[in-house]
């Protein structure tokens, strides 16, 4: 292991270390953080005995510019913005990745968390190797933020020293918080289906108030109530953020006699709302990547169970909703904003 | 007493070793970054990732407990509320150990934990809750305020009528192109922006005799106001997540405010938990309210108590234990649907 100032001098040392699969550490805008060529799989194996942390972790990786980063990952509308406005400073953007960096730097689902530290030398270094490096911090799972090069060595253990051969110390970095890591890949465009739905009939509402959202449910709802325990029903809604799907399945629930507080699932992507013999289940499919998660959810004894369901977004998981266009009975409901601020149009239909 | 606990009620994958209220150790394993906690990305097949990494988290809370498993008095686990089929997933693992070891189980209820997150590593826990108190839940998920009877004893004061507040402000920065979860970049921006640059409806104004959350209609009013603002600059988007974040908050604190108020009881403390309870802006507000009731305001004594964690639990299952409330391994079950008052 060398220690060496940072200075001008720190770049060709940095770049020959981390050809040759070496680690380095080196400092940021945050903390300093432990670099190996994000595309050896060797420094790869190296860097994850160093931070002792589970395989099947990811890395996010710094480089050099936007240019770099559009070669190992898709940047959708949204990253673009991130980029312009943000880049570099402390901001992990997390995109799709291209597969092109070793095995367990992206995450398991293929996506790759990017950042571009704003700091000179570490961009020297990355613009001169050529490649994406680790932006890891430097300090092992769990351990303190590591601010100074003694932040480190204290520690860790004499193993994990051994496995360190550059560090780039730059002194007491100023206490900035780590960088924050948004995922973008939720923004991108959903594939919709909605020429494949072909439904038996298609009706068409104005709603003009969230009272009057909640009605339609009921409307809808009694159409079908008949059929309540024979078959499943599901209610697969489609809408922007903010139209009322929530607010449709208050009026479901309300309409089917249920008494408990209906909110949103987005975060825990599933309630559950009993109340006596009335059970209905409310997904919430926005925070699904694929649309097979749905199944995972129990989604299938749901259906086999005969149960009310509710799904927003149900757009993002229409094949899995598909499965069932024999066993269940499946309503699509597509809710937009309308002229007016309160008002929405609510269209409905059933499978054919 | 030494208690092993286990949360796997959403995205995160924790178990802690905790002394009493004391912490020895508090493991997370998260998809997403430890900092971006109050929204959380799905893991695909949640199930799966958590049942790969249970065996690991364990092993490393004990290890950095520097305890044996041998050497633990009992094992905790959330049983709810949260996602079915990932909180199955720490409950069957904490039956295996309990079997295996023949220790004592402990189902404890995610929301309690929050709530007693506050108490964890505090110097004199007994004489920090005095009751009544209040707790507050602030989280991705939930947006809670609730009367403490006593210790285990909780009645619900307020709750949200349609998104959390963590959810919420992760909304509002998706609105803003920031992604999602965007909540702890919002916070972020929200410290340099101007305040009155924008005018956003604070929910239920004027009606706080509702008691009641709701942040529906501002989520709606401010995805509006974007659209309308659009091309967004920098200088836009800071402005833009200050008055969001600044209503959202505003909202929270009239509602906690009228409770209080309202109430023929005189509360000595509120405690408060949850992911946004790291959000220092909100921390700012919450002490200044407890100023002006005489209310002493709590907060979890490190950030990584505020998102989901295990060693909240393990303090909820301490007092658990001392009323003697444990549960046969063959009785245990999850219950996603756990209220707090159950």
């Amino acid at each position: 292991m060398r220690i060496i100032k940072d200075g001008k001098m720190a770049v060709g040392s940095a770049v020959r270390v981390l050809k040759s699969g070496g680690l380095v550490i080196y400092p940021t805008e945050t903390l300093y953080g432990i670099g190996v060529d994000a595309t050896n799989p060797k420094a790869i194996k190296k860097l994850t005995e160093y931070k002792d942390r589970p395989l099947g972790k990811p890395y996010s990786v710094a480089v050099a510019d936007q240019k770099m980063a559009e070669e190992y990952v898709e940047l959708n509308s949204v990253a673009k913005n991130l980029y312009r406005e943000f880049l570099p400073g402390p901001l992990t953007v997390i995109s799709k990745g291209k597969h092109k960096l070793a095995k367990g730097v992206e995450s398991e689902d293929g996506t790759l968390g990017i950042r571009i530290p704003d700091y000179v030398l570490t961009i020297e270094i990355i613009k001169k190797l050529g490649k994406p490096i680790t932006a890891t911090s430097a300090n092992a799972s769990y351990k303190k933020r590591p601010y100074t090069v003694t932040d480190i060595l204290n520690n860790i253990s004499g193993k994990q020293r051994k496995l360190i051969d550059l560090i780039i110390d730059a002194g007491d970095l100023p206490h900035n918080e780590p960088s924050t890591v948004i995922d973008t890949t939720l923004d991108d465009p959903v594939t919709l289906r909605q020429g494949e739905i072909k439904l038996a009939n298609k009706n068409e509402l104005l709603s003009r108030s969230e009272e009057n959202t909640q009605n339609s449910a009921k409307e809808i709802w009694q159409k079908y109530e008949q059929h309540s325990g024979k078959r499943a029903i599901i209610f697969a809604l489609q809408g922007e953020m903010g139209t009322g799907k929530t607010i449709f399945t208050k009026g479901l629930a309300r309409a089917m006699g249920i008494t408990e507080l209906v909110t949103s699932p987005t975060f825990t992507l599933e309630n559950e709302y009993i109340t006596g013999k009335e059970k209905l289940f409310h997904f919430d499919a926005w925070r699904l990547e694929k649309s097979e998660e749905l199944r995972n959810l129990g989604f299938k004894n749901l259906i086999k169970d005969k149960s009310v369901v509710s799904v927003e977004w149900a757009e993002k998981v229409s094949d899995t909703i598909h499965e069932f266009d024999d066993e269940a009975i499946i309503i699509w409901v597509k809710i937009e904003f309308g002229k007016r601020q309160n008002e929405r149009r609510i269209a409905w239909g059933v499978t054919q | 007493m030494k208690i092993l606990s286990i949360d796997t009620s959403c995205d995160e994958t924790a178990a802690a070793v905790t002394e009493g209220t004391k912490v020895l150790s508090n493991v997370i394993w998260s998809q997403a970054s430890a900092h971006a906690k109050f929204g959380g990305v799905m893991p695909s097949l949640a199930k799966r990732m958590h049942e790969e990494r249970i065996g690991w988290v364990i092993e490393k809370a004990i290890k950095n407990a520097g305890l044996k498993i041998e050497s633990l008095d009992a094992i905790a686990v959330t049983v709810g509320p949260g996602l079915s089929i990932a909180l199955g997933v720490g409950v069957d693992e904490a039956k295996k150990l309990a079997i295996k070891y023949g220790k004592k189980l402990i189902a404890v209820n995610h929301l309690e934990g929050h709530i007693l997150s506050p108490l964890a590593n505090s110097k004199n826990p007994a004489s920090d809750i005095t009751c009544p108190a209040l707790g507050l839940v602030v989280s991705g998920g939930n947006t809670l305020l609730i009367k403490i009877n006593k210790i285990g004893s909780y009645e619900v004061l307020a709750q949200t009528t349609d998104d959390a507040l963590g959810e919420a402000l992760d909304k509002g920065a998706r609105v803003l192109g920031l992604g999602y979860p965007g909540g702890a970049i919002l916070e972020k921006f929200a410290r340099g922006g101007n305040l009155k640059a924008y005018k956003l409806p604070i929910p239920i104004v004027g009606q706080e005799e509702r008691k009641m959350f709701t942040y529906s209609g501002l989520k709606t009013a401010f995805l509006r106001l974007v659209e309308y603002e659009k091309p967004l600059t920098k200088e836009k988007i800071i402005d833009l997540a200050s008055c969001f974040q600044d209503v959202a908050f505003t909202h929270l604190i009239r509602i906690t405010s009228f409770v209080i108020l309202d109430s023929k009881f005189h509360f000595h403390s509120l405690f408060t938990g949850g992911g946004v309870s790291a959000n220092l802006e909100l921390r700012k507000r919450l002490r200044k309210l407890g100023k002006n009731t005489e209310i002493k305001v709590l907060f979890p004594y490190s950030k990584r108590l505020t998102g989901d964690n295990a060693a909240m639990i393990g303090v909820a299952a301490y007092f658990k234990a001392l009323r003697g409330e444990f549960i046969e391994a063959g009785k245990i079950d999850r219950n996603p649907s756990a209220k707090i008052t159950d």
